[in-house]
Parts: structure tokens; C-alpha cells; sequence
């Protein structure tokens, strides 16, 4: 609560005033009736005589003048030292916070003002202080608040998870992936134990073992690959491979106040390096068989062990089948990268693909009869027209012939493979022709098919069935799709056969027109 | 002296052919199997004086035809050579505990091919009259 102290001086002095006007007045009547009894003018006031007459008379009249002058300076102090109070009342409530208390004639006074002066001013330059050190700390705070909200949007985007625990392994913070790796809502877990929230079970331990181990190793980072078991799919569990690294944090006196650890999956890392691996392994295989075949025999006729011209006739064969193969395979490695890389170069033209099916028909053929395998080919239901799509013939001959031979690769002796084309027409899409490639071969098995055209795949029971590198349906996909706008297609069953086919937009007349 | 029977075992027909001819060509019997199931059965009928067998095959690998030759009574001390066209060999220790003789990496040449067989042989012919010595003593 304020006071006013102008309101209150001006009260004060207003009564002061009054007052002292009412001393005066009745001083100047004392004075004024000694004289007129002296100067016996007031003559019958004799009972005041004895008091205000002769001598008497003029100690009263001294005395009411100096009780008067007394009472005046008195009032004058009064004020003074009111004045002085309220003003060192102001500067204490903070009021008046720039002013200093005024120095007056009031000597005993002045001490005391001047101490409160002092006093003031050294408690204004700490409150100076103080409010400037409050404003800092205002400023550090939102620095600090702002830069955890930076730091918690980098960890909460990071699709790394980030777990962060404390000195009793109750969960602190962490992010949308660590809740989605380990299925707890990552919102919601704060405060509960990290072994509630990743149950020690024999999949999941490892991560919470290891974070133990780090704490207890007093180590400041540790880092090393774990196994969790991802359970999301009930059905489906899937192993996944984390490269984590625990970092110990430690307070002033150097005791451990929690741990953060950072889990980055690694799995696809991995597959695609066993991928990359297998490949390496499996193409160093293929290539080597045929230059096997190729040094050897070459090797027979430089020492002269073909005896006869027939013989010599049958490794001269040998060698150049096999080179062919080996010219084949790195066709296939190169035409693989160039496509996936944009650098091959398509020459588009209107082509039939009634004709390049005949013409790689005739390549397959002794394949087909080595194997004692039947091609049926149904009468066309299309007529053979030259530009039924706009195709680069090359590749659309690969795509033909490395369907075929797959056909041929995966039927057993006996068996058949049915090669039809029709055309599409869609009211509401492109127009497609479409060529399909049946056989009575192994077939697929349900959960491998939608791998068949992925690189380097290679159907796991069908492996013992045929050599091959993985490459050859990549290539057909890439081929169909990413270089002529088609769609591939397949359906198999196991033991059975399976059909494999691709359709491309048919050529339309703007395009003839152009071409 | 009777002929020394060798078994070839590979799914490239080409690679059996010429080594067939290679061993023919200098006085070897050659019996031939397209995997090791099949290489399995006809040593154990044939009982070869050693086996050339591709690592890598359909059906039962070198490495499964070595593993079931080395369990079987009648085959376990049949020398085997093994030829591959992996980018990398097996382990040491795997190799010792298979005896295999000898790795030998594709493209191979027939000529070295014939001069491992011969060695291998001829140290076994040693061993064996060593053997039989120790017996007779």
C-alpha cells in the first residue's frame, strides 16, 4: 500500500498554519490588553491589574511574544521534520526512487537522512544489480528453453530411435522411432522403467543388457551391433540388426546420471551388403565356368590331345559356345547397370512382337528339344502387324528370350511351354498388347513370388533346378518398365508351372506418324 | 598293374567331358556323376581310387558329398579333389577335418589337373605299403 504523502504535508501544514495564526492572535490580544490596561485606558478592569499592569504587565507581554516567535519556529521544525520523514518514507516505498532526501537546516536530522541516503543508494545499486541479474537469467532461460526445443525437434525427426534413461533406468525422453523399434507409445512412457517398456524376454534383452553393461563399464561411449526381435507383425517376426552406441552422462561429482542411447537399424545395411556379397560370389562362379571350359579345352588342343579332326571339330565348338555364354552373362551384368544407371541408349521403333517372339523362338529351339521340352504356340489371335508397339528391338528381344529360356531352364524333361500375344484394349486405359510365357515348370513358392524380379533374386528351392545369376527378370522388369511404360506380370503354383509375361502400350498412329 | 578308376563329378557336362578325356588320354578309368547325390552313390559301387568333384552343384554340394563320403564305412579314406569356381575357399581347418587333398581353383588346367591326381595317388600307394609293412611285421 502507497501513501499520499503530498495529501498529508498539505493536512499538516494546514493545521500548523491554523494553529500557529490562533497563537499569535491570542498573544497580540494579551499584548495589546497590558497596554490599554497600563495606558489606563481600561480603567474599571481592575481585576486584572495585578497581572497586566507595571512591571508584570511587560514579562507577560515578553513572554506571550517569545511563547509566540517559540511556537512559530517550532511549527516551521514541525514541517521541516515532516517534510524530511515523508520524503525518506517516499524513497523507502520507492516513490520517489530517483530523489535524493533533501539536506535542510536541521542538523540532527541531516545524520540521519544522510545515512538513509546512503543506505538507499547502496540498496538501489544491489537492486540494480539484482533486476539486471534477473534479466539475464530471463534472457538464459529462453535461450535454454529455445534450444530444447531445437534439440527435441532434431531427436524427434531423427529416424534414428534415441532412448534417453536416468540413474535408475526410468525412461527420460524418447523419440518416435524408438517407440515404433521397441512398440511402446513413446508419449505416454516417461518415468516407467525401461525393462517394462522393452520386457526382458530372451528376443529383446540384449539392448537392455547392453545399456547395464555400459553404465556399470563407466566407459563414456560404447558402441556394438545387438539383435532385436521386430514383433509388430505377429506373424511375420523379423530379426533386425542395430548398430547402438551408449553414452554415460555423468553430473559434477562425477556420478552417473543416466545414459542416452542411439539405435540406428542396420538390417537393410546388411542384407544389402550379404546381397552384394552373394552376388560377387555367384557372378565370379558363372563367369569362371565357361572360361573353365574355355582354358581347358584350349589347353587339350595347344598339347595335341584331340586325336582326330572330329574331336578338334568338338572343342573348337565347346570354346566358342562357351564364350558366347560368358559374352551373354556380361551383356546381362552390363545391360543391368547401364539401364539402372540411365545410361543405355534406346532406340525406339514400331516393331512387331509376333515376329521377335518367332525369331527368338528359333534361338530356344534346341535348347527346348536338348531337354526334350514341347513350345506350343497357339494360333495368333492377333494377325502379325509390323509397329504393333514402339519398342527398342533389342531390348524387347532380351526380354523375350530371357523369359523362354527361364521357361526352359525350370521345366523338366518332357514338360511344355505355351507362348501366346494378344492385344488389349482398354476403354479406359492405354491399349496393350500382351505376351505371355507359360510352363508346366517347378513354380514358385507363394511367399517368394513377389521377389522373382528383384536383382539377384533367386528362388531358394529352385536353386538346385538351374544355374543362373538373378539377373535375367531384373532385367525384364527394368526393360518393360522403366524403359518402355509396360508392366510385367506373374503367377505360379507350386509344382504345377508358372506364367510370366509383360505388356506394352501399343504404338498409336501419332507415334507411327512421327517415327 | 589293374586301371586307376577316377569319379568326376560337375553339372558342367563340358568340364567332365574334357577331363574325362585328359584322364582317358593317360591311362585313367573315368566314371562320372552330374551332383553329389548321384557322385555318392557311384563311388560307393565303384569305389574309386579318388573323386574331382565341382564345389558348387544341384541337388548335394562338393562340400555335403565330402561330408557324407568321410561318414560312410566305404568311402572315408578316398582322396578328393575339389575344384572351384567360388570366389573364396573354405577354411583351413574345414579342409583338414574333410581331407580334402587338394583345392584347385577354376579356370584350372587339365595338365596340372592330371599332375595333382598322380601325387595324391602316389603318396597313398606309399602310405598304404607303409600300412601294410606294419601289419606284415
Amino acid at each position: 500500500m502507497r501513501y499520499d504523502f503530498g495529501v498529508v504535508d498539505l493536512k499538516l501544514r494546514r493545521n500548523l498554519y491554523v494553529m500557529i495564526t490562533g497563537i499569535v492572535v491570542c498573544s497580540l490580544f494579551v499584548g495589546g490588553l497590558t497596554f490599554w490596561l497600563n495606558s489606563g485606558i481600561g480603567v474599571g478592569w481592575h481585576f486584572a491589574t495585578p497581572v497586566f499592569t507595571g512591571a508584570w504587565g511587560y514579562v507577560v507581554l515578553m513572554c506571550c511574544v517569545v511563547g509566540a516567535v517559540g511556537v512559530v519556529w517550532l511549527g516551521w521544525y514541525w514541517l521541516k521534520l515532516a517534510g524530511t520523514i515523508a520524503s525518506i518514507a517516499q524513497r523507502i516505498t520507492g516513490s520517489n526512487s530517483v530523489g535524493r532526501i533533501g539536506k535542510g537546516k536541521l542538523s540532527a536530522i541531516n545524520g540521519l537522512s544522510e545515512l538513509i541516503n546512503e543506505q538507499l543508494d547502496s540498496n538501489a545499486d544491489y537492486i540494480a544489480e539484482l533486476e539486471k541479474q534477473i534479466k539475464d537469467s530471463q534472457i538464459q532461460i529462453q535461450l535454454t528453453q529455445r534450444q530444447k526445443r531445437n534439440t527435441d525437434a532434431i531427436i524427434y525427426s531423427i529416424r534414428d530411435a534415441v532412448i534417453v534413461v536416468d540413474e535408475f533406468d526410468r525412461l527420460l525422453m524418447a523419440n518416435e522411432a524408438a517407440g515404433r523399434l521397441f512398440n511402446f507409445n513413446f508419449k505416454t512412457a516417461q518415468h516407467r522403467p525401461i525393462d517394462e517398456l522393452i520386457p526382458i524376454d530372451a528376443d529383446k534383452n540384449e539392448f537392455v543388457d547392453f545399456l547395464r553393461q555400459s553404465r556399470q563399464s563407466k566407459s563414456r561411449a560404447t558402441k556394438r551391433e545387438i539383435k532385436i526381435v521386430d514383433r509388430k507383425e505377429k506373424l511375420n517376426a523379423k530379426e533386425r540388426i542395430l548398430d547402438c552406441i551408449i553414452s554415460c552422462v555423468y553430473d559434477e561429482s562425477k556420478q552417473n546420471c543416466g545414459v542416452v542411447a542411439v539405435l540406428h537399424d542396420i538390417t537393410h545395411e546388411k542384407e544389402v551388403s550379404q546381397m552384394k556379397n552373394d552376388f560377387v560370389n555367384h557372378v565370379s562362379h558363372e563367369l569362371k565356368t565357361p572360361l573353365a571350359s574355355i582354358t581347358a579345352y584350349s589347353e587339350m588342343l595347344f598339347d595335341g590331345e584331340a586325336d582326330d579332326e572330329q574331336t578338334r571339330k568338338e572343342f573348337y565348338s565347346v570354346i566358342q559356345s562357351q564364350a558366347k555364354r560368358l559374352n551373354r552373362l556380361i551383356e546381362d551384368i552390363l545391360n543391368t547397370s547401364r539401364i539402372e544407371s540411365g545410361l543405355i541408349k534406346v532406340g525406339k521403333k514400331p516393331v512387331s512382337l509376333a515376329i521377335l517372339i518367332e525369331e527368338q523362338l528359333q534361338m530356344i529351339k534346341s535348347y527346348a528339344e536338348e531337354k526334350d521340352i514341347k513350345i506350343i504356340r497357339p494360333e495368333c489371335k492377333d494377325v502379325i502387324v509390323f509397329g504393333q508397339v514402339y519398342a527398342d528391338k533389342d531390348m524387347i528381344s532380351q526380354v523375350i528370350v530371357n523369359l523362354l529360356s527361364n521357361a526352359v531352364k525350370y521345366t523338366r524333361s518332357g514338360g511344355s511351354i505355351k507362348i501366346e500375344t494378344e492385344i488389349c484394349l482398354n476403354h479406359e486405359s492405354q491399349d496393350v498388347a500382351r505376351v505371355s510365357v507359360t510352363d508346366t515348370g517347378v513354380g514358385i513358392p507363394e511367399n517368394e513370388i513377389e521377389h522373382v524380379f528383384d536383382k539377384f533374386y533367386r528362388v531358394e528351392a529352385n536353386k538346385a533346378q538351374a544355374k543362373g545369376t538373378g539377373l535375367g527378370l531384373n532385367l525384364v522388369k527394368q526393360i518393360v518398365e522403366k524403359v518402355h511404360n509396360g508392366r510385367v506380370f506373374v503367377s505360379s503354383e507350386l509344382g504345377v508351372g508358372s506364367t510370366f509375361g509383360f505388356e506394352l502400350p501399343l504404338a498409336t498412329q501419332d507415334v507411327m506418324s512421327k517415327a | 598293374m589293374s586301371e586307376r578308376k577316377v569319379l568326376v563329378v560337375d553339372d558342367e557336362i563340358h568340364i567332365v567331358h574334357v577331363v574325362a578325356i585328359k584322364l582317358r588320354n593317360n591311362g585313367f578309368e573315368v566314371i562320372s556323376a552330374e551332383n553329389g547325390a548321384e557322385a555318392f552313390e557311384r563311388a560307393c559301387e565303384e569305389k574309386p581310387d579318388i573323386i574331382v568333384t565341382d564345389f558348387q552343384m544341384p541337388v548335394m554340394t562338393g562340400l555335403e558329398l565330402v561330408e557324407k563320403l568321410r561318414r560312410n564305412e566305404a568311402t572315408k579314406n578316398i582322396p578328393v579333389i575339389m575344384l572351384t569356381a567360388r570366389g573364396f575357399a573354405i577354411e583351413d581347418e574345414q579342409k583338414k577335418a574333410l581331407q580334402i587333398s587338394e583345392f584347385l581353383s577354376k579356370p584350372f588346367s587339365p595338365k596340372e589337373l592330371l599332375r595333382s591326381i598322380e601325387d595324391i595317388l602316389y603318396h597313398e600307394k606309399i602310405k598304404n605299403q607303409n600300412a601294410e609293412v606294419e601289419v606284415t611285421h
